[in-house]
């Protein structure tokens, strides 16, 4: 894993949503990469920036008020935000496609699953592969995520929540993409199946070689699944390193250690959880300084006036002042 | 200690064509005594919700019954039944479709208070919905806001607020925290659990989250396609589970600790339909102990002792 | 201060709070406040249409002054019996909004009310109400009227029933289909389980949530109340001449229409001006009733 070629690097990305009233700040300067072969997770909660971050990827924002202010998105070299919507079609699906969150409204329930995998296919066949090349093709691909290949004649509604999610995966790898960004793939399924897809996941990036952006609010899918972590906070990336950094690293973002906290322990038994204190800020009119100070127990005056410091160390990164002199 | 709920053999079938019917609820047993909760847990379609309305009259039940303080509800007179639905209420899932968007906090808080004639004199309705916003943790200042203005966090002290004005002795809790963030999560459940010890409420808490419900619950009961599997003191049932179901289901939770999530055995196959059921266990098409004895008879929840009942043949069942 | 008096403060700004919040909502919309100018005036002219003019002016025949452009004596002109249009028109105000506003409030009340206790019990009761309505419908409007008017006589009150009774089934689908939606959310749900009567849920849960599609609707059908009275007025079963009506002015001009426009003129805008007024203000009216587009 640490000799993959960079794939995707983020560099000082800003995105604001622009209304008549209000700016929302939904992405505040954020940098991270990937290598191939490489899942990074991005974890957070509601309104942390995690989806603007993936839709700007994609280039998918909202035409009206999205906007890109600042920063890029270097995919194999090439800065994505400088091309053309034509040349970003050509991208979207073949080298990079999306899973979004739920699996009941990303199939359209008047097509038939088969043609729906085939069509993200016919889109993207450069090859100008024959009709029966496609098909075969398809049946592969329901193979793959474990559907039989005989039920692709059938419609989204036959199917339950989990085969659902196994077709959009379909749908997302059918052009074998070099990168996958998944979106709260498992939230709304069932804990069983939700095993069982993270799984399916896991095996075909192995397979396929795909490198993966796994969106999630959900620790234990992160410990599962990722490589690398990137903990957001109002739009900002907080506390970004390996997996084993973010888990068992000694040092900590306020912020990550009270999203451990405030989870249920399984395995031992708590009288009281340990929720963070307050709410998350308002986009429209972040604080001063560090945006979590609001909340945070180890708050001083220089958080509330500064952006906090950057401490590295190996590669962990953690921005908030408690660690600056050691780094 | 006697107990504050029990339900005796509850059935609850939808009926979804000729002949055919849904068995959302089948001869469910339940006791809770007072001041603790029990925890349902089960994945979507395994009827905890329709078992949290039954409990709630919302639903009527298509036969057994529902005992809250000794009384049938399902049998009793409406008058009988509308004493009785005050010391019961409900806290539900969703806090952006639970609230009425056009209902301003006070008016929403207010409502159990004025429908249920508490007070006569519109100064103390004012008076309690102001107490209720302190108990639940809500700013005087949100009185005249509106559900939309809120957070989810904020949205379901809301909830809760409203379930605690008519001063319940029970309260069923429908996902009271799924639609919320961790951090927000945490709180809600503080705020239930203070409630608790400080109101002395009884709780059914139905969830699908197993960390939550190991939290929170004195028992847990184990739902699969509308059947108790498996019953058991919360700590008894996460150190020594004996369903195959409930092992598979405590097997699939993600811990967020790192190298414990490897070679988890995953359950095969999909929660089967409960429509017009076949006889016999209901998980034995993925059980992977599946004997044939599995597929001929009912299975029987036995009592293994110290509270703990499985329904498995592997257990006598 | 008492914490009694504190409460009774709290409680009364609070009562008012709501209803500015409303007010000033509805204020932010300059089209909404435009339309409630002309909606006032209108109402203005209909209280003192006796003070603006006399009405004997409206009715008297002058075969002198038949056909008269508009001029400083006849502000509208003359029709071809030699009767004053403005003052036609300001007394016609009075029939025509009755006929209009009449017609779409019962409707509304009645189609709306049956419409929502139809979707929110559902079952046997709302397959056959739908089914009565759904041959009601079948039934084009005027003919329906006309045959009301025939059975009952010819007077203003059945002109009004008629025109009711047959727009009845379109609100009651209306507010039947949104109601649907309304009952399926949780808070209705909720509703039910602190104990709330069904009366109460349809009134405080229900219809305020499913009132949005009807204002729109409402508004838009004052215009067309009117004009299809109009037609009931043509065929001589409506308002009886000479007594003014806007409907009944635009269709005896129609045979004029060519060499004297203005006698459709000034009827068809005061008709469209009414129609407008209702449409800006029922939008108006929609937004600021909805907290949730309150900013």
């Amino acid at each position: 894993m640490e000799d993959g070629k960079i794939l995707l690097e983020v560099k000082d990305l800003e995105v604001v949503y622009q209304t008549d009233e209000s700016t929302v700040h939904a992405v505040n300067h954020i940098d991270f990469s990937l290598k191939e072969r490489e899942t990074i997770g991005l974890v957070g909660e509601t309104g942390a920036g995690k989806t603007t971050t993936a839709l700007t990827i994609m280039r998918l924002l909202p035409e009206r008020t999205g906007r890109i202010l600042d920063g890029s998105v270097l995919f194999r070299g090439e800065n994505l935000l400088d091309k053309s919507e034509a040349e970003m079609r050509h991208v979207r699906g073949a080298d990079i496609s999306i899973i979004f969150q739920d699996p009941m409204t990303a199939l359209n329930p008047a097509i038939t699953v088969g043609n729906q995998v085939l069509e993200s296919l016919e889109i993207h066949n450069v090859e100008k592969k024959s009709k029966q090349e496609l098909e075969k093709r398809v049946d592969a691909l329901f193979n793959l995520v474990g559907i039989p290949a005989e039920r692709k004649k059938e419609y989204p509604h036959q199917f339950s929540g989990g085969m659902k999610q196994r077709i959009v995966i379909a749908i997302a790898l059918a052009c074998q993409p070099a990168l996958l960004i998944a979106d709260e793939p498992t939230t709304a399924l069932d804990v069983t199946i939700q095993a069982q897809v993270l799984k399916l996941m896991e095996n075909l990036k192995e397979e396929l070689g795909t490198s993966m952006i796994m969106i999630t609010h959900d620790l234990g899918v992160v410990a599962e699944t990722c490589d690398k972590v990137a903990v957001m906070y109002a739009g900002e990336i907080v506390e970004y390193g390996t997996t084993e950094d973010i888990f068992t690293g000694e040092a900590h973002h306020p912020y990550t250690t009270g999203l451990f906290n405030a989870i249920p322990n399984l395995d031992e038994k708590a009288e009281r959880l340990h929720p963070i204190d307050g709410l998350m800020p308002d986009p429209t009119n972040l604080p001063e300084g560090c945006k979590f100070s609001p909340r945070c127990p180890y708050c001083t005056e220089e958080c509330r006036s500064r952006t906090p410091y950057r401490y590295e160390k190996n590669g962990h990164r953690i921005f908030c002042n408690r660690f600056e002199k050691e780094g | 200690m006697a107990n504050l709920v029990e339900t005796v053999d509850l059935k609850k079938y939808f009926k979804v064509g000729k002949g055919r019917y849904l068995h959302a609820v089948d001869g469910v047993n339940l006791e809770i005594s007072e001041g603790k909760t029990l925890g349902v847990v089960g994945e979507s379609g395994c009827g905890k919700s329709t078992l949290g309305r039954l409990v709630m009259g919302l639903l009527p039940a298509t036969s057994g019954q529902i005992n809250f303080e000794g009384q049938d509800i399902v049998t009793c007179s409406r008058g009988e039944f509308k004493k009785v639905r005050q010391k019961i209420q409900m806290i539900f899932q969703d806090p952006y479709s639970s609230l009425n968007p056009r209902m301003s906090i006070y008016e929403l808080i207010a409502e159990p208070l004025i429908v249920n004639k508490v007070y006569h004199d519109k100064a103390d309705i004012l008076k309690r919905v102001y107490e209720l916003m302190d108990t639940v943790g809500l700013a005087e200042r949100y009185i005249n806001s509106y559900p939309h203005e809120l957070d989810g966090g904020r949205r379901q002290r809301i909830g809760v607020a409203r379930a605690l004005a008519l001063n319940p002795k029970f309260i069923v809790c429908d996902e009271p925290v799924s639609a919320l963030d961790v951090s927000i999560q945490a709180q809600i459940l503080n705020l239930l659990m203070d409630m608790q010890r400080d109101l002395g409420l009884t709780y059914m808490f139905i969830t699908h989250n197993l960390a939550v419900v190991k939290h929170i619950s004195d028992t847990i009961m184990v739902m699969y396609l509308g059947q108790c599997v498996e019953s058991a003191p919360a700590d008894e049932l996460f150190a020594n589970p004996k369903h195959p179901y409930t092992q598979a289901l405590l097997d699939s939770i993600l811990k967020p600790v790192l190298g414990t999530n490897k070679d988890r055995k995953l359950i095969r196959g999909e929660v089967t339909s409960p429509i017009n059921p076949a006889v016999g266990c209901r998980f034995a098409k993925r059980c992977e102990h599946c004997r044939p004895e599995c597929m001929e008879r009912e299975i029987n929840l036995v009592d293994l002792g110290g509270d703990h009942k499985v329904a498995c043949t592997m257990c006598g069942g | 201060m008492s914490t009694g008096t504190v409460e009774k403060t709290r409680q009364t700004t609070m009562k008012k709070s709501q209803r500015a919040e409303i007010w000033r909502r509805f204020k932010k919309n300059r089209l909404a406040v435009f339309g409630l100018v002309l909606f006032v005036f209108i109402v203005l002219v209909v209280i003192f249409a006796d003070f603006i003019v006399d009405y004997e002016v409206a009715v008297t025949q002058v075969a002198s002054e038949r056909l008269q452009s508009p001029s400083l004596k006849h502000f509208f002109g003359t029709d071809n019996f030699g009767r004053d249009l403005f003052a036609r028109v300001v007394h016609g105000s009075r029939n025509s909004l009755l006929i209009g506003f009449g017609s779409v409030v019962i409707g509304v009340t009645i189609g709306g009310l049956l419409g929502a206790v139809c979707g929110y019990t559902g079952g046997t009761f709302d397959a056959i109400m739908m089914r009565i309505l759904d041959s009601i419908m079948c039934i084009p409007t005027v003919m329906m009227a006309l045959a009301i008017v025939a059975a009952l006589g010819t007077s203003l009150e059945n002109v009004l029933l008629a025109m009711t009774i047959s727009s009845v089934p379109r609100y009651c689908r209306i507010i039947r289909s949104s109601v649907l939606t309304v009952t399926g959310q949780t808070y209705i749900e909720a509703a039910h389980s602190c104990g709330t009567s069904n009366i109460r849920i349809i009134m405080k849960h229900v219809l305020p949530n499913a009132i949005g599609p009807i204002i729109v609707e409402a508004t838009m059908a004052v215009g067309t109340a009117i004009i299809s009275a109009a037609g009931i007025s043509f065929v001589g079963m409506g308002i009886q001449p000479p007594a003014p009506e806007w409907g009944a002015m635009l269709s005896e001009a129609k045979n004029y229409m060519m060499l004297y426009p203005y006698m459709v003129v000034f009827p068809g805008l005061a008709i469209g001006i009414t129609a407008l007024s209702m449409n800006l203000m029922g939008d108006g009216l929609r937004d600021a009733l909805d907290p949730k587009l309150k900013d």
